[in-house]
């Protein structure tokens, strides 16, 4: 199991897909949203999440998601999730999150329908 | 300093902010008007919570997102603040300017200080949002735990299942699962980790733990390196099998306690856990005892195999052998066989104990007895080495009562040789018994044991019975045994009718008598009977 979360970025061409691989706590959390207001300070409007590596997240990782969610929202950009695990998908959903950043169940799809 | 915006403007103002509700909105326009009035280069509202201070609105630049008040407070920065109870406004002055000192009375401060009380209750109802849609989290993780637990018994599977959602949900930075160890182990072993080391294992019986799982003691090194630890048992029906542990609860300034609520929902866990250990277990003895069967299938498949399919033919006789186990195997023997020169051998023994041990000594006998008499023949001799032979090859107190009798058909003479067994019978057709009684000890239990050879001769419709005690010790539901009268008068009784007839007679009485009363030993019966017309 991984301790701490890794956290990567593929741009491509106005959007951005961070990857992540492990548990998104408070520490997760804050390299995620590091990672994220960095591309927006860049200019990128468009953001995937690609939770495939992260089996586990907790209520102050969701809240740091939330805020990134807001932030998005604050400058009318856009951001989704793919390749979440079903308990993940579970949570993002009752939570909300699924509400403002859609959920996709592939990479491929997601970036597709960002794009469009 | 400049003067506090006049009623007239102010009327004017709050139509401006005020939305269709009666609502006052856009802040940061209010906090530009603010500075203004005051020339502040920057001012900011900032919401109060667990010792920072959170922006949620700000005019000019370098205002931080964040500020952490006991700091604002005792460093000299850029920036002061004017002091609300949910929160500050902060602000930048202009040229160094100190002299903020009726902004506090200022209408324009009292509007921003009733703006960041709603802020506050628009974030305390978000937040307890929050907490309501987590706690629905909670509910459905325990509800797929459950689902979990019925759809597998792959307790691997299932013990990182309930870790890895017993850590996300307490908002835990660590965890770990122990079991329990198998017998009479009084240890718990790490069965799963998460978020760094674990104690490998755990003594169940340390006073230490014990205190540690009541939650009044810290906990005794399971999860190094965490300040904060919470642990609960795993049981089933009261008795531990094992520990759920989680470690260093975060928050958005690192870690602290747990919470009284976080032991509610880690014993939750923890009961979903025992669930899945008794799951596992019950499957595990159900798998053994499936095992179990089918090898005692195999050993009855193996021991019919060594008893005789029929009796030999011989003529101016009849011979019948039967054998019915307490258990799926048994610890009675008896064969029959007839020698190329005519004689023929009569075998019933039994071997002390019951099932496999019983059945396995039944196999040993059978080879050693069929290798001795080709190689030396019915006699004394046979039984002596077939003695020393148990003796060495069986453990200590194990034994076997064996009667062999060896007839020459055509003079029907029939030698036989008694090593501790019950007395076989011949029966007259006058109804005159004579016993074949023992002449030793049972095999396997002295090494120098002597056995002497006796005879009598089998006239024309006489029966020799050889049987076990299974057969005069069944017992009737009264507890009475059918012993050996019953067993005689039988044999006295049913002269006129062939063998196996007298055979399925003596099994149906047997039957009959111990009606209602589990047989308790194996059963075991060898008829002889000369015809009465050559």
């Amino acid at each position: 199991m991984t301790e701490s979360l890794n956290v990567s970025v593929d741009r491509r061409d106005g959007l951005a897909v961070i990857y992540t691989e492990g548990y998104i706590n408070n520490q997760g959390g804050e390299e995620i949203a590091k990672v994220a207001y960095k591309l927006l300070d860049d200019g990128v409007k468009v953001l995937l999440l690609n939770l495939g590596g992260t089996k586990i997240v907790n209520s102050i990782g969701i809240s740091i998601l939330i805020e990134i969610i807001e932030k998005m929202i604050e400058i009318e950009g856009k951001l989704g999730f793919c390749c979440l695990t079903p308990t993940i998908e579970k949570t993002f959903q009752i939570m909300g999150l699924a509400q403002y950043a859609p959920i996709f169940r592939d990479e491929d799809s997601a970036v597709a329908q960002l794009r469009g | 300093m400049t003067e506090p915006a006049g009623p007239a403007a102010w009327t004017e103002l709050l139509g401006l902010y005020r939305d269709e509700a009666g609502e006052v909105t856009l802040p940061d326009r209010l906090l530009g008007l603010w500075a203004r009035e005051h020339g502040a280069a920057a001012a900011g509202l900032y919401l109060l919570k667990d010792g920072l201070l959170h922006q949620e609105a700000a005019t000019g630049p370098g205002l931080p997102a964040s500020l952490d008040e006991a700091s604002l407070d005792s460093e000299p920065g850029p920036f002061r603040s004017l002091r609300f109870p949910d929160g500050r406004l902060v602000y930048a002055p202009r040229d160094g300017s100190e002299d903020y000192a009726d902004a506090a009375a200022d209408p324009l401060t009292v509007l921003l200080a009733s703006l960041i009380r709603s802020c506050r209750l628009k974030r305390e109802l978000k937040d307890q949002q929050f907490q309501i849609n987590f706690r629905v989290v909670e509910l459905e993780n325990l509800y797929d735990v459950g689902l979990a637990i019925a759809a597998t018994l792959d307790l691997d599977r299932l013990s990182e299942e309930i870790l890895l959602r017993a850590v996300s949900l307490l908002d835990a930075r660590r965890g770990a699962l122990y079991i329990l160890g198998e017998g009479e182990s009084r240890e718990y072993r790490l069965t799963r980790t998460f978020g760094g080391e674990a104690a490998r294992s755990v003594d169940a019986d340390d006073p230490d733990l014990f205190s540690f799982l009541a939650g009044t003691a810290e906990s005794p090194g399971l999860l190094p390196g965490a300040t904060y630890l919470l642990g609960l048992p795993i049981a089933v029906e009261n008795e531990p099998k094992g520990l759920l542990v989680v470690g260093d609860k975060e928050s958005r300034r690192g870690v602290g306690p747990f919470l009284a609520s976080d032991r509610r929902t880690l014993a939750l866990f923890a009961n979903q856990a025992a669930i899945a250990l008794e799951n596992a277990r019950l499957h595990r003895e159900a798998l053994e005892r499936e095992r179990l069967e089918r090898e005692m299938h195999l050993a009855a498949e193996i021991q019919r195999q060594i008893l005789p399919k029929g009796a030999p033919a011989v003529p101016g006789y009849q011979i019948v052998g039967w054998n019915r186990p307490a258990r799926q195997v048994g610890g009675d023997y008896y064969d029959l066989l007839a020698l190329p020169d005519g004689r023929v051998e009569l075998v019933v023994g039994d071997v002390s104990g019951k099932g496999i041990p019983a059945a396995l000594m039944v196999s040993t006998l059978h080879s050693a007895l069929r290798l001795l008499l080709e190689e030396a023949g019915f006699g004394p001799s046979l039984l002596e080495r077939l003695n020393r032979h148990i003796l060495e090859s069986s453990m200590a107190n194990k034994f076997i009562t064996l009667l062999m009798a060896e007839l020459e058909p055509r003079s029907g003479v029939l030698r036989y040789l008694n090593a501790g067994h019950n007395p076989g019978f011949l029966v007259r057709p006058n109804g005159r018994v004579e016993e074949l009684s023992s002449s030793g000890v049972p095999l396997g239990l002295l090494p120098n044991s002597r056995y002497q050879p006796r005879e009598l001769v089998v006239e024309a419709g006489d029966i020799v019975c050889l049987y076990s005690d299974g057969i005069t010790e069944a017992t009737s539901i009264d507890e009475e045994e059918f012993g050996t009268e019953r067993l005689i008068e039988i044999l006295r009784k049913h002269q006129g009718f062939t063998l196996q007839e007298v055979l399925e007679t003596l099994q149906g009485a047997v039957t009959r008598f111990a009606m209602g009363v589990p047989q308790y030993d194996d059963q075991t019966v060898v008829l002889l009977r000369r015809d009465l017309t050559p």
